[in-house]
């Protein structure tokens, strides 16, 4: 794995988390090392209570870090107050969660234009940009449609589009397909690959289901606040071809 | 996060909770009404007050007298009112009119009447039109007139009395039989002489020859001051004229004797100039008022105005409105802790709203700005509203007043209270709101993306 090695988006170096719970401390990340090159589609997969949401969190300045460096699209993240991490977020980041989120009392393409809303773009542009987006999410049909006039793989495109729209550095998702059933989900899995390799955007994804994370380039496994396997599909998928 | 985009978030926020918001704004709605029409009572009464100044006395009006009071010399002729100081005085800014005031006692006698307690007044015949008298009859005394021509004030016909008996107006409260306007009235100005004349036992002449009865002169009525005999206004109880034809006729009448109530050097003679008894100033605002009069007591004088006692008035009608406020002020209170209520309900149920937006990037200023913004809405609109319903009840209580036979309008409520109430709903909506936007602010994004 040395050629596709670019410039690494995410650098994440010896993350603490413990967390206090009455007497004991539970070590929800303990001893995290990585790096993520940009371009890249990873999955961060592990049972729940194996520290992938926590990891996710911390990547996306909502928790502090213990101990450790974060450092995304070259800034620091564990030194960030709240008001700056909320601009970062704002700037560099796309987000989208596994129960949508979605506003309920926008359209659809008034939710994909609220971040840009966030940065201060003005209505008619930020809703030209989302209508774009939203083609690209083949939701050509539902701009106008509130969040509860549609289905859910419906509403996770909403969401996909969302976090494409400010045409971030780094999109996470977290557990995308979660609320999703599995037809819908592989739909929004490929889409979410589709996009993410035209748009040239890098992708973190976590779930604990390995079939899902079998759509990413690579797929870290984490188990008990530690990662133990970094696996590389697009390697074996050589080695394959190789055989 | 544009002001524009803040304010259709905030406003699409309430209009989604219509019924809270509408319950809500009833609360500002009261809170504001209460203020503004206890408020608006204090007002009234005020300008009832200053109406009725209005009519009797003037507000504009100032006095202006000799100052004996802080006179160490002996020679007060510098004190005196001149010519020069009318002038200097209409230089004052605000100054609308100006005139020197001569104040002279003659007596009046038609037929059989007499009155010996005639207060003549002369002043310029600019002053006395501006000064807006009532008339029933005639003019006012007129410019180059000519000769001197009296306008009696309402009552100054009670004064006569009849010198064969039958008592005067206030013994028996019988009118003297008397047309001022067209009967021949005849005036006698040196009243000394008069007395004199008139109680002469013989003695009083010092070189044995009998006293001469002074002259009287026949003065003509240019006009009558309007209202009965117990009509008292401002101008009942004076004759008034013009002050240029009263110095003609004075000098006329005393040639080398000094005028009464002039002053008279050592030697009892007379200064050539004639002093004024007072001088006439009346200032183009109410506002004014106060600053002129320091210039006249500046320049070394003693100036008189209603405005003191005004405004004493005013501060008596301050505290009872600051009371009533007060009252209506509890009812406000009331209102404001229900819109923080609304405020913080809405932000336990827009938890995880408040952290998506968080998450997606939301700042934490735009956060609070936009909960601030809606409890500002509440405010604005139960201030508008209660506005409205504050004229609604000032009318009916106006309407009632009237119907009890009182011409007072009781309550009252200016434009400017108005503005002031609507700025004052949207302050306490905001104020109320404040900590609850705190609280948004500094909710976690992490309840956004929690599972539930």
């Amino acid at each position: 794995m040395s050629e596709e090695k670019g410039k690494a988006v995410i650098r994440v170096k010896d993350l603490y988390k413990i967390y206090r719970v009455g007497d004991s401390k539970v070590r929800a990340l303990n001893g995290v090392d990585f790096s993520i090159y940009k371009g890249e589609f990873c999955a961060i997969v592990g049972t729940s209570g194996s520290g992938k949401s926590t990891l996710l969190n911390m990547l996306a300045g909502l928790e502090k870090p213990t101990k450790g460096e974060i450092i995304i699209a070259g800034e620091h993240m564990e030194t960030k107050n709240e008001n700056q991490l909320v601009k970062f977020r704002r700037e560099h980041i796309g987000f989208i969660f596994q129960s949508f989120n979605l506003l309920g009392t926008m359209n659809a393409l008034e939710n994909v234009a609220l971040p840009l809303t966030f940065q201060g773009m003005d209505r008619e542009t930020r809703l030209a940009r989302a209508d774009k987006v939203l083609n690209l999410v083949n939701l050509k049909k539902h701009k106008k449609h509130k969040p509860n006039q549609m289905s859910g793989g419906q509403q996770q495109r909403v969401g996909v589009a969302r976090a494409l729209v400010v045409n971030p550095e780094i999109i996470f998702a977290d557990e995308p397909t979660g609320n999703l059933d599995s037809n819908t989900s592989e739909e929004v899995m490929n889409l979410m690959k589709r996009v993410v390799r035209e748009q040239k955007q890098t992708l973190v994804m976590v779930t604990h289901d390995n079939h899902l994370a079998s759509f990413a380039d690579r797929i870290f496994h984490i188990k008990d606040g530690k990662i133990i396997k970094i696996e590389d599909t697009r390697e074996e998928l050589k080695e394959q071809v190789n055989q | 996060m544009r002001f524009i985009d803040l304010w259709r978030m905030s406003s699409s926020n309430l209009w989604k909770r219509k019924m809270r918001t509408i319950l809500t704004v009833l609360g500002v709605v009261i809170g504001t009404a209460s203020i503004v029409v206890m408020i608006s009572l204090g007002l009234g009464l005020n300008k009832s007050m200053m109406k009725e100044i209005e009519e009797n006395g003037g507000l504009t009006t100032i006095t202006v007298y000799p100052d004996y009071s802080n006179d160490t010399q002996d020679d007060n002729t510098e004190r005196q009112l001149t010519d020069e100081l009318v002038e200097t005085i209409g230089e004052i800014e605000h100054v609308d009119v100006v005139s020197p005031v001569l104040n002279i006692n003659v007596v009046g006698r038609y037929g059989s009447y007499e009155n010996t307690y005639m207060n003549v007044i002369g002043m310029t015949t600019d002053a006395l039109s501006k000064m807006d008298i009532e008339l029933k009859e005639g003019t006012v005394p007129q410019k180059d007139a000519g000769t001197l021509q009296f306008l009696y004030g309402n009552q100054v016909i009670n004064e006569f009395y009849n010198s064969k008996g039958g008592g005067s107006y206030w013994e028996t409260g019988e009118v003297p039989d008397i047309d001022l306007m067209n009967d021949t009235i005849f005036i006698v100005f040196d009243t000394e002489a008069y007395w004199n004349s008139k109680y002469d036992d013989g003695m009083s002449s010092e070189n044995g020859t009998p006293v001469v009865p002074p002259k009287k002169y026949l003065v003509d009525t240019c006009g009558v001051v309007a209202g009965g005999p117990e009509d008292y206004g401002q101008y009942s109880w004076n004759v008034y004229c013009d002050i240029d034809e009263l110095i003609k006729q004075l000098k006329k009448v005393f040639k080398n004797k000094a005028i009464p109530g002039q002053p008279t050097t050592t030697s009892g003679k007379p200064y050539k100039e004639l002093y004024y008894s007072s001088i006439y100033v009346n200032v183009d605002n109410i506002d004014n008022v106060s600053d002129v009069q320091k210039s006249i007591v500046e320049l070394g004088y003693q100036a008189d105005s209603n405005m003191e006692w005004v405004q004493s008035q005013q501060r008596q009608f301050g505290y009872i409105q600051a009371v009533l406020g007060g009252i209506g002020a509890v009812s406000m209170l009331v209102a404001a802790i229900s819109i923080a209520n609304t405020m913080m309900m809405s932000i336990y149920e827009r938890t995880k709203e408040i952290g998506i937006m968080k998450v997606l990037g939301c700042d934490l200023r735009n956060i609070q700005a936009l909960f601030l913004m809606e409890a500002g809405f509440i405010g604005l609109i139960g201030g508008m509203a209660g506005i409205v319903l504050s004229y609604c009840i000032s009318a009916i209580i106006n309407a009632v007043v009237k119907q009890m036979g009182t011409q007072m309008q009781l309550s009252f409520i200016p434009i400017w209270l108005s503005g002031l109430a609507i700025g004052f709903a949207v302050l306490v909506g905001m104020a109320a709101g404040f900590f609850p936007s705190l609280r948004a602010m500094r909710l976690s994004p992490l309840a956004a993306i929690r599972n539930d």
